[in-house]
């Protein structure tokens, strides 16, 4: 799972959807690797519209990344490259193969294995 | 069709769902709305959803001839197509964004944040739904493929239910449906929870299978 899916993703049970604590959920024992990918600063910019900031920097620290400026980039700052590689790396090459997922609303703890979060819920969840 | 099918040589089909005439519908479909979809969103990086993924053609098809800026999220129940269509992007050149999830339709994407959902669901009229099986090696991974419940509208249903939550205000909606599945009383239901339904996609012969696009209504 990339780091940036964990900006799309939230507890699947209905009844927590209209709820805020939801989303982002907290990622906890996960083992990240690194795998390399091309460098495309447009591409970042364009994808920086589509990302909940707020969440993004809760979950950096879930991970232990606090480097991340506390409000989404704008106007100059957008023409700093190293903020753009650095976002590059955080968002597309950091994957999460390993980890769990909790609801900070419902409790309920969903896993990450080989790679792929698991949101099935057992079938008196669902 | 003038795009090509992308490769699927690297998987074999005992538990996941091979591509048949329906998921080639889905293709020719896309490749004769790539106009539509490429205007739809001058402004925005469109984040696209396949649910239900299976092989990860539609989605690799998609990325490579049709949208090729766009973030590209998949889901279903099948842990092996949860794998599979990581493979099968990669093997046919890969994207700049694409990622798996095992999820029950888009039970646990954000709100509103899809812009563009392909589903090519269990269409098969059937007693049941069947049950996820507990075990990842179990053979009845392929039957959650077909089987859809009543008129074989069950699990679309559910999907259906849920759009104005799942969809971003400009979202368009594909989704493939057999002549048993009544696709016009659906188009009928749906336009009374404010989307409007229109036949983009036809074979005339076999199952009877189209594909309806749906947008909100004005
Ligand atoms: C007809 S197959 C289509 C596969 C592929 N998209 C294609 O067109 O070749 C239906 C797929 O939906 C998946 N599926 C069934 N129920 C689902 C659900 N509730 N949520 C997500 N995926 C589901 C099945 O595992 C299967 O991969
Ligand atoms: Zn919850």
């Amino acid at each position: 799972m990339k780091f940036l899916t964990t900006n799309f993703v939230k507890c699947s049970i209905k009844t927590c959807d209209a709820t805020t604590e939801s989303f982002p959920l907290k990622y906890t024992n996960c083992e990240l690797i690194q795998s390399s990918q091309d460098f495309n600063p447009d591409f970042i910019l364009s994808m920086l519209d589509r990302l909940d900031w707020s969440a993004l920097v809760k979950v950096a620290q879930d991970l232990g990344n606090s480097a991340l400026p506390p409000v989404k980039p704008e106007g100059e700052m957008l023409n700093d490259v190293n903020l753009l590689q650095d976002l590059h790396t955080l968002l597309l090459e950091t994957c999460i193969t390993e980890g769990e997922m909790t609801c900070q609303h419902c409790g309920h703890i969903y896993y990450i294995k080989n790679s792929i979060p698991n949101f099935l819920l057992p079938p008196h969840l669902a | 069709m003038s795009y090509p099918t992308p490769s699927t040589s690297h998987l074999s089909f005992d538990q996941i769902y091979e591509p048949s005439e329906d998921t080639f519908l889905i293709l020719d479909t896309l490749e004769s709305e790539q106009s539509y979809i490429l205007s739809h969103f001058p402004n925005k990086l469109p984040i696209f959803l396949e649910v239900g993924t299976g092989s990860g053609v539609i989605t690799t098809f998609t990325h490579h001839n049709i949208l090729k800026d766009a973030l590209f999220l998949t889901t279903d129940l099948n842990p092996h197509a949860c794998q599979a269509v990581k493979q099968t992007s990669s093997n046919n050149g890969g994207t700049k964004f694409l990622d798996s999830t095992q999820m029950s339709l888009a039970s646990g994407m954000r709100d509103h944040l899809i812009d563009i959902l392909v589903f090519n669901p269990p269409y098969v009229p059937d007693e049941i739904v069947p049950d996820v099986p507990q075990s990842d090696d179990a053979y009845e991974w392929l039957d959650l493929a077909l089987l859809g419940g009543a008129d074989g509208m069950v699990v679309t249903n559910v999907l259906l239910d849920d759009l104005h939550r799942i969809m971003s205000k400009e979202g368009i909606v594909y989704i493939l449906f057999c002549a048993r599945n009544k696709p016009e009383l659906a188009v009928k239901r749906l336009q009374s929870l404010g989307w409007y339904g229109i036949k983009v996609g036809e074979r005339r012969t076999g199952e009877g299978l189209t594909v309806y696009r749906f947008t909100r209504c004005a």
